[in-house]
């Protein structure tokens, strides 16, 4: 008797007929627990923020970070640009957005160090204050995941521009999808509760 | 339904009732009741403890029956009977232990709401814990002790935290505990109603200390006359060096034979007089105590640890309260 | 090598589970024996602790070592031993019980079993710079000041969290995606879905507790304020973060054990389990109800006590869905043809012992009772109650039950017994003095305590010694039949899930042919009489 007497879409079966793609469904799940540590640090920050006074918080660039805010949002929409293409076969255009978010994420990231670098600068740090820790772990975490995803962008630029992916079969790139824009909606709850309110 | 499945299941579920009922009104697994919450907690326990036996011989009850008698014959390899369900049992042992918790739930309720009312002139303590030990202050009469002495019939009102990690300060006759945690004052309320002495018990883990946190204090329920000379006799005692020594919490961590402390934490404190003078080098015994006891990270005895031992003694002692223990231990 | 082989030379057979494997069978065998491993350790440290425990005022054991043993008790015994010992259950079956090849995403599997490796040798090396002594529960601002053990222990959690992690990613995508044909929802077998529902748990509370493992870990390592009161940290907030995920914990530790006890009633009373579709909801519900009573723990933290009420009622209503499972399988045996073999008096023993931690636990919801019961061993009675005379036993009866699917061999049934009796006796005789100790005034996670508990803290060592003893049949009986015990067959139990419709143990790819399911997996209803001398069919059962 053979041993594989199974196609591996067989295998899948019971996923295609609730319309779930394993690996998709695997980073949601991910992202669903994403979401709850997520929320442990912004409760947190929320916590104090509403138990203790924080004059710091003047200090915050809210403007630069506004625009921050707004290159990382573009980089999201050059996912689906992204997306987009290579549904209709078009690895090239595939690899030039994913170029481009992986550009835009990093000067994300070089606009977060230049906050951080100028907090710091006004005697605002990890260890200055409850602020200072709730503030930097919570939007340092988030830094953390911003700089995965671009390693993640760039490596599987990588795979593009060696021939992976088509119309027919672009998975890998959906799951990356699907986490880039977890981080920038993270983000977006983030500046919201940090700069806005 | 049958008339004899009736009948057993009627013969059956008195039987229960009657069980329980016993179990609630016999049944006593409770320390004395102190305070008059006690009374009341004890109540509903005893109500839970006949439900619990209910549910308990009715469960069990069911288990062993069918272990016994629906037993596989030796020889019977074939299926039972086979029964999916019954809709109307699966309502019933739904709906009947959400109307069992609804009444749990109410009774506890009115139980707790009952608890927590607010008397009229309640007397004020102040609970301060620390690592290992306790001391009540009373704004209202000036005194701080070791002991908890209260006054019966009259509500007690409780301001508890602590100065370091979070204790628990817990009196089983009470029925009630508290955590004391550092940075936050919680307030309880307890009514006593029993003559007597009980113990201080600390109910959260706290360090090496956490077991023998309390053995020096005691909550003594006596009459308001015996209270009130309590009061003068320990006003009186207030500048007392070991009064001093005790209700600041010395004696959890240090010994010293003349104050009855046992603390294991700290230095030993017995023959501190002899050696004072020539353990650092410029200061005299004096100063060497008094530098000890105010800013304690100058001077670490060799073997012990930094960071232990509080540095707000300076502020917490009245100056007649500091000279008076310096002169003291100097004596030891 | 084939399975034949293997179960014909099984002292070779061993060698496959020491590596890297991504058959989710040997990772699931990996997991339950690394976990019993640590439970012997968590065991040791309860017989050091029942030692101490022996005389009110014994020297046996130091007060710092004493909070240090209680500490890693717990937590070897909650992280190291029942969370994994299940997910290694669930990963042994939850490819067979749904007629699957492997597990959607083997290398993720194999990973996650690798990471009990790291987990449990930080906390084991926390020994080596004083370990832990906050409790498992490591309130700050104690856990924060304490030895540098905490720090590994803290790092050890968030690594044994993540393997947890990703286990239940593995389990909810694979039982949503990988079902055979035929196998619709309402035909899955229950133990398939106490993993579902538990999955559920894993991946939302989880992360919370490893945020504040973070806090704690950066206060301790970097210098972070989160709990520093003098800067305006908050304890509670800790208490918040850790009890978020702690409660639903203890149904992830649970509920997999009542899935299997699901699985053990309708096979040993040769009748289908009563209320299927009850049972398989009852487990969702405490899933999602878990999420919602955590401030249970917090009663007397202090919290705004208004705030207290909805937790005492959400506790509450947790016992109606699991009293349905519970009168669920009682009306299962009921009229069945019951055969006591020793994976049925472990269920049973499990519901008779879960059923007192399971009421005591709503005697500990009744705020009044529980402002005088918090922290005291009244509490650790409930919790052994559920835990072990609960999730322990319901492990127990699991692998006696699978174990002749996983090794192809049986264990010995009188062996079983034994073990069963002194299981049952020492776990009552432990546990059921510590609920008076508690109620007179005996706290908990205390060293010495008041000479007039003397009588019932012997009493519960003389049981714990029990308890201690009583794996020894079990561990010979295991070990002794995977190399001599008779050979099992297909499916000793007649049972009718679709991992007994292949062989003992499985081929490398599980079934030969993919199954095709047409009935649900307890469809027992054949009263007619089979001779004995028939020897139950190896397929198409």
């Amino acid at each position: 008797m053979t041993s594989h007497s199974r196609t591996h879409e067989d295998e899948f079966r019971a996923g295609r007929e609730l319309s779930l793609d394993h690996r998709k469904l695997g980073m949601w799940l991910f992202l669903a627990s994403e979401v709850m540590f997520f929320g442990g640090l912004i409760g947190t920050f929320l916590h104090y923020k509403a138990t203790i006074p924080s004059p710091e918080s003047a200090e915050l660039d809210t403007i630069l970070v506004g625009i921050n805010t707004f290159v990382l949002i573009t980089s999201s929409l050059m996912v689906v640009l992204g997306l987009d293409a290579i549904q209709r076969g078009n690895r090239r255009g595939l690899a030039t957005f994913l170029g481009l978010t992986a550009l835009l994420g990093a000067v994300f990231l070089g606009g977060q160090v230049y906050e951080f670098v100028s907090l710091y600068r006004h005697g605002i740090t990890l260890t200055s204050s409850v602020f200072g820790s709730s503030f930097f772990t919570l939007t340092g975490f988030h830094g953390l995941h911003v700089l995965i995803g671009v390693v993640w962008a760039a490596l599987t630029l990588g795979k593009v521009l060696r021939g992976a992916y088509s119309a027919q079969d672009h998975v890998g790139v959906e799951v990356f999808g699907l986490y880039w824009h977890f981080v920038d909606i993270v983000w977006i709850v983030l500046f919201t509760i940090i700069y806005l309110i | 339904m049958k008339e004899r499945t009736l009948l057993v299941i009627v013969l059956v579920t008195t039987a229960l009732l009657a069980a329980g009922f016993w179990v609630a009104a016999n049944v006593n697994l409770m320390p004395a009741e102190a305070s008059t919450r006690a009374a009341l907690v004890d109540q509903l326990f005893r109500a839970m403890l006949g439900l619990a036996a209910v549910i308990f011989l009715l469960v069990e009850g069911l288990l062993l029956y069918s272990v016994l008698r629906f037993r596989r014959s030796k020889g019977d390899e074939g299926d039972a009977v086979p029964v999916h369900g019954n809709r109307a049992l699966e309502i019933v042992w739904t709906v009947i232990p959400a109307l069992i918790v609804v009444v749990i739930g109410s009774y506890s309720f009115r139980v707790l709401a009952a608890s927590e009312t607010r008397e009229a002139d309640p007397i004020v303590v102040n609970i301060h814990s620390r690592q290992f030990s306790w001391s009540f202050e009373y704004p209202a009469e000036g005194v701080t002790s070791t002991d908890l002495h209260l006054p019966l019939g009259r509500q007690a009102r409780f301001l508890i935290t602590s100065d370091d990690v979070i204790h628990s300060f817990w009196v089983p006759e009470f029925r009630v505990k508290r955590d004391a945690t550092p940075g936050q004052i919680a307030e309880l309320l307890v009514t006593p109603s029993r003559l007597g002495a009980y113990p201080v018990r600390c109910a959260e883990l706290c360090g090496v200390g956490h077991a023998s946190m309390g053995l020096s204090s005691q909550a003594v329920v006596e009459s308001p006359e015996d209270f009130q000379s309590w009061i003068e006799k320990t006003r009186a005692l207030s500048n007392d060096p070991v009064t001093t020594f005790n209700t600041m919490g010395c004696n959890g961590c240090h010994s010293l034979a003349a104050a009855g402390a046992k603390g294991v934490v700290g230095p030993v404190l017995d023959g501190l007089g002899q050696r004072a003078g020539s353990t650092a080098s410029g200061q005299d015994a004096a100063t060497y105590i008094r530098t000890s006891i105010v800013k304690p990270g100058d001077q670490i005895v060799p073997g012990f640890a930094d960071n232990v031992m509080p540095r707000n003694f300076g502020e917490r002692l009245k100056p007649e309260q500091l000279q008076a223990l310096v002169d003291f231990l100097m004596a030891q | 090598m084939t399975s034949d082989a293997i179960a014909a030379k099984p002292a070779r057979a061993w060698r496959r589970y020491l590596g890297w494997s991504t058959d989710h069978k040997v990772i699931g065998v990996q997991y339950m024996v690394t976990s019993f491993f640590f439970f012997l350790l968590g065991g040791a440290m309860a017989g050091m602790i029942r030692a101490q425990l022996l005389t009110p005022d014994s020297t046996l054991v130091s007060a710092e070592a004493y909070n240090r043993l209680t500490t890693n008790h717990g937590s070897v015994m909650l992280f190291l031993w029942i969370l994994p010992v299940l997910a290694g259950l669930g990963n042994y079956l939850i490819p067979l019980q749904i007629g699957a090849r492997d597990m959607a995403f083997p290398r993720l599997n194999a990973l996650s079993f690798w990471l009990l490796v790291p987990g449990g040798l930080l906390m084991l090396a926390s020994f080596f710079v004083g370990a832990a002594e906050a409790g498992w529960t490591a309130y700050v601002p104690l856990s924060v000041a304490g030895p540098d053990g905490q720090t590994l222990w803290a790092i050890s959690v968030v690594l044994l969290g993540t393997s947890s992690m990703m286990g239940s990613i593995n389990f909810v995508t694979t039982i949503l995606t990988m079902r055979t044909a035929g196998m619709t929802f309402w035909r899955m077998p229950l133990f398939t879905w106490s993993i579902l529902a538990t999955s559920i748990l894993v991946l939302t509370a989880t992360p919370v507790l490893t945020a504040g493992l973070v806090l704690i870990a950066m206060d301790r390592l970097v210098g972070t304020l989160f709990f520093s009161v003098p800067a305006g940290g908050d304890p509670i907030l800790w208490q918040n973060l850790f009890w978020f995920y702690s409660h639903p914990a203890v149904y992830i530790m649970v509920l997999p054990a009542m899935g299997a006890i699901s699985e053990i009633f309708p096979v040993f009373s040769g009748k289908p389990v009563f209320g299927y579709k009850m049972i398989a909801i009852s487990s969702l519900a405490i899933s999602l109800l878990g999420l919602t009573v955590w401030a249970h723990h917090m009663f007397t933290s202090g919290m705004d006590p208004r705030l207290r009420v909805p937790y005492m009622i959400s506790t509450m209503i947790i016992a109606v869905p699991t009293g349905v499972k519970i009168f669920s399988w009682l009306a299962t045996i009921w009229g069945g043809k019951i055969r006591l073999d020793t994976p049925m008096l472990f269920a049973l023993g499990f519901i008779s012992m879960f059923l007192i931690g399971g009421i005591t636990g709503v005697f500990l919801a009744a705020i009044p009772i529980d402002l005088h019961v918090h922290d005291t061993y009244f509490v650790v009675a409930h919790l052994h109650f559920v835990l072990f005379g609960g999730s322990v036993s319901g492990a127990y009866a699991a692998l006696y039950y699978w174990y002749p699917k996983v090794t192809g061999r049986r264990l010995d049934e009188r062996l079983g017994k034994i073990h069963f009796a002194a299981n049952f006796i020492g776990t009552n005789l432990a546990y059921l003095p510590m609920f008076l100790a508690g109620l007179l005034g005996m706290p908990r996670r205390v060293v010495n305590y008041d000479p007039r508990f003397t009588q019932l803290n012997q009493l519960a060592s003389l049981g714990a010694f029990l308890l201690a003893a009583s794996v020894l049949p079990f561990l010979y009986n295991v070990i002794v039949s995977w190399v001599s015990g008779p050979k099992a067959g297909d499916n000793p139990w007649r049972a009718k899930a679709l991992e007994w419709k292949t062989s003992s143990p499985p081929p490398a790819h599980n079934f030969d042919t993919p199954p095709v399911v047409t009935e649900g997996p307890y469809d027992y209803g054949e009263p007619v009489q089979v001779s004995l001398a028939a020897t139950p069919a190896a397929a198409g059962d």
